[in-house]
């Protein structure tokens, strides 16, 4: 099993190592957000702490960053798994003398990687311009491993909705769906506070506030506007959920 | 001693009933041998990939049951896998993988060791003439390299049985012509055992020991290529034309030198012993009865010929 899911991960890897495109399109999005977003921001309210939190906004937008690149991380990894789908590429998997459940797992952790790589190079961008992280390093990389078990939820859903999906172009108006609205309604670029009492609503059911409101604290030592314990099982159960769909789907779509 | 061998591959009424009702394999009885170059002849739509699919552990049978290399395919699917290497119909490679990349990534996922791979992709890429490109990307390969590096990739982990479906579909002749020899050489190497389909019967009479003809999911007949043929006749007169063919039919049927008579829309076959010696008389045969001929020509005859004797049907209608 670890064997098999070695092999398809390091075929990933390697292909997004050399890719050059990829890397370009996965992180030029999020570092536009820190980069202009945030200087603007920046500039118009200097290093004072946002209103109702203890953060400057680079700091306070970095984690929502990183969740939504991981989301938009796990919409490509949904993809590539279609695309192989597509191409027939699946079948050399599933003639090969290994676990089924392995194929899945082989492609969602390839993917949660690259967004472990991209979380941490925005992280880099922010601290470059002048967020700063807190003294824990302990906690850094707890708030890493939880982004991952967070993405890997969303590269279940995307999977699952990948195996079911006919084409592409049906695949990516079910992630669309998905995937703007979880970082708007959400605490990534605004504090929850502030929210009408609908969006606040909304904000709760989705999962990406725990884990914002969990980096946020760990990574650059802001309080938690949500009970710590709370976020965490949230993020798990998250995690849980998502790879359970996924394997449900796949299942279902090979013998 | 050869009797009590275990089968290659054998099928016993293998069904595959599709959701939408389809019948793509209508109980379906297969028997190959160990070490034989098996060829599964029939036109697109004639249930060879599906079969394919089901002897691969790709798809479940709805109905009958198969055994590759002696493992049922349904309750040891893992057991059939170890045994077994494939080519799918459809190029199935990732085009950003390098040939020596998707090579050892194959032999990966079957546990191969590091020296392992590297000496089989040595030995396999001259056997396919691919050492040159195997660096390269596969994206810049043209169809027929594309291809023979899906047929190395199959013989990577020295699988006991090959199955290769439709292995020259869009090759222009000479790299089909290429690849056969590939399989030529690879038969008069080992024991392997090849199942492929076509629907090219010039690749079946090539390569094939035994042909099985399918059409409509079901096995018309079965032989070696030679023996097919024939007891098609030593020629085949092929004669089309206006007019009311009944009575020509009836008059040529009457002949004891004619064989066999099959008829499609656009011509009436004649299986013959002597094309030459008698063309002339079957050619006034038609106009003493009302039917003019248009066109005659005389050639040996094929399997194409074998398949529209069974199934009343040309092998490249479609």
């Amino acid at each position: 099993m670890t064997a098999a899911i070695a092999t398809i991960w390091s075929k990933h890897m390697s292909k997004f190592v050399k890719n050059g495109e990829e890397w370009m399109a996965t992180l030029f999005m999020p570092i536009l957000w820190i980069l202009l977003f945030g200087a603007g921001m920046k500039a118009m309210m200097g290093d004072m702490p946002l209103a109702g939190t203890d953060l400057p906004y680079v700091a306070f937008m970095a984690p929502g960053i990183v969740a939504l690149t991981a989301l938009s991380g796990a919409v490509n990894g949904g993809a590539t798994l279609l695309d192989e789908k597509l191409r027939g590429i699946l079948k050399e998997y599933l003639v090969a003398p290994i676990p089924r459940l392995s194929i899945l797992l082989g492609n969602m952790l390839s993917n949660a990687t690259k967004s472990l790589l991209q979380a941490i190079i925005i992280l880099v961008v922010a601290v470059l311009i002048g967020a700063s992280l807190s003294g824990n390093v302990l906690g850094w990389l707890l708030g890493l491993a939880l982004m991952l078990v967070f993405a890997l939820g969303f590269v279940g859903i995307a999977s699952g909705v990948a195996m079911r999906a006919p084409n592409t172009g049906a695949y990516h108006a079910l992630i669309f769906i998905l995937n703007l609205p979880l970082l708007f309604a959400s605490n990534a670029l605004y504090p929850i506070d502030i929210m009408p009492a609908w969006l606040k609503v909304v904000a709760y059911i989705n999962p990406t506030t725990y884990i914002i409101d969990l980096t946020r604290n760990l990574w650059f030592g802001a309080a938690t506007t949500i009970n710590g314990w709370l976020s965490v099982g949230v993020v798990l159960a998250w995690g849980l959920l998502g790879t359970w769909l996924g394997y449900a789907s796949f299942k279902r779509s090979v013998r | 001693m050869s009797s009590e061998r275990v089968l290659a591959i054998e099928t016993d009424d293998l069904t595959k009933r599709y959701d939408d009702d389809i019948l793509a394999v209508d109980g379906l009885n297969l028997e190959v041998g160990q070490g034989i170059t098996y060829a599964l002849l029939g036109p697109n739509g004639a249930g060879k990939t599906t079969t394919i699919s089901m002897l691969t552990t790709l798809l479940q049978p709805t109905g009958g049951q198969a055994t590759v290399a002696g493992f049922d395919v349904v309750e040891q699917p893992d057991q059939v896998r170890l045994q077994i290497g494939v080519t799918f119909q459809e190029i199935v490679l990732d085009p950003d993988l390098t040939g020596r990349q998707a090579l050892d990534v194959h032999g990966r996922l079957y546990r191969q060791g590091k020296a392992e791979r590297r000496q089989k992709i040595e030995e396999l890429g001259r056997l396919v003439e691919l050492e040159e490109a195997l660096d390269r990307r596969v994206k810049t390969y043209s169809g027929g390299m594309k291809r023979r590096l899906e047929l190395i990739r199959g013989l990577m982990t020295e699988p006991r049985i090959l199955f290769l479906d439709e292995p020259t579909q869009g090759l222009d002749p000479q790299n089909r012509t290429a690849i056969w020899e590939y399989l030529h050489r690879l038969r008069s190497e080992g024991d392997l055992t090849i199942l492929l389909t076509t629907h090219y019967m010039e690749e079946a009479e090539a390569l094939a020991d035994r042909v099985g003809i399918i059409d409509h999911g079901r096995l018309v007949v079965e032989g070696s290529p030679e023996g097919l043929i024939e007891d098609m006749g030593a020629d085949v007169i092929s004669v089309s034309g206006r007019g009311d063919r009944s009575a020509f039919l009836e008059a040529i049927k009457a002949r004891a030198y004619v064989q066999h008579v099959d008829e499609s829309e656009q011509d009436i076959r004649i299986g013959v012993d002597n094309g030459n010696h008698r063309l002339a008389e079957l050619v006034g045969l038609a106009s003493q009865d009302g039917f003019v001929i248009q066109d005659v020509s005389i050639a040996k005859p094929s399997l194409g010929d074998v398949f529209l004797k069974y199934t009343g049907r040309q092998l490249r209608d479609r």
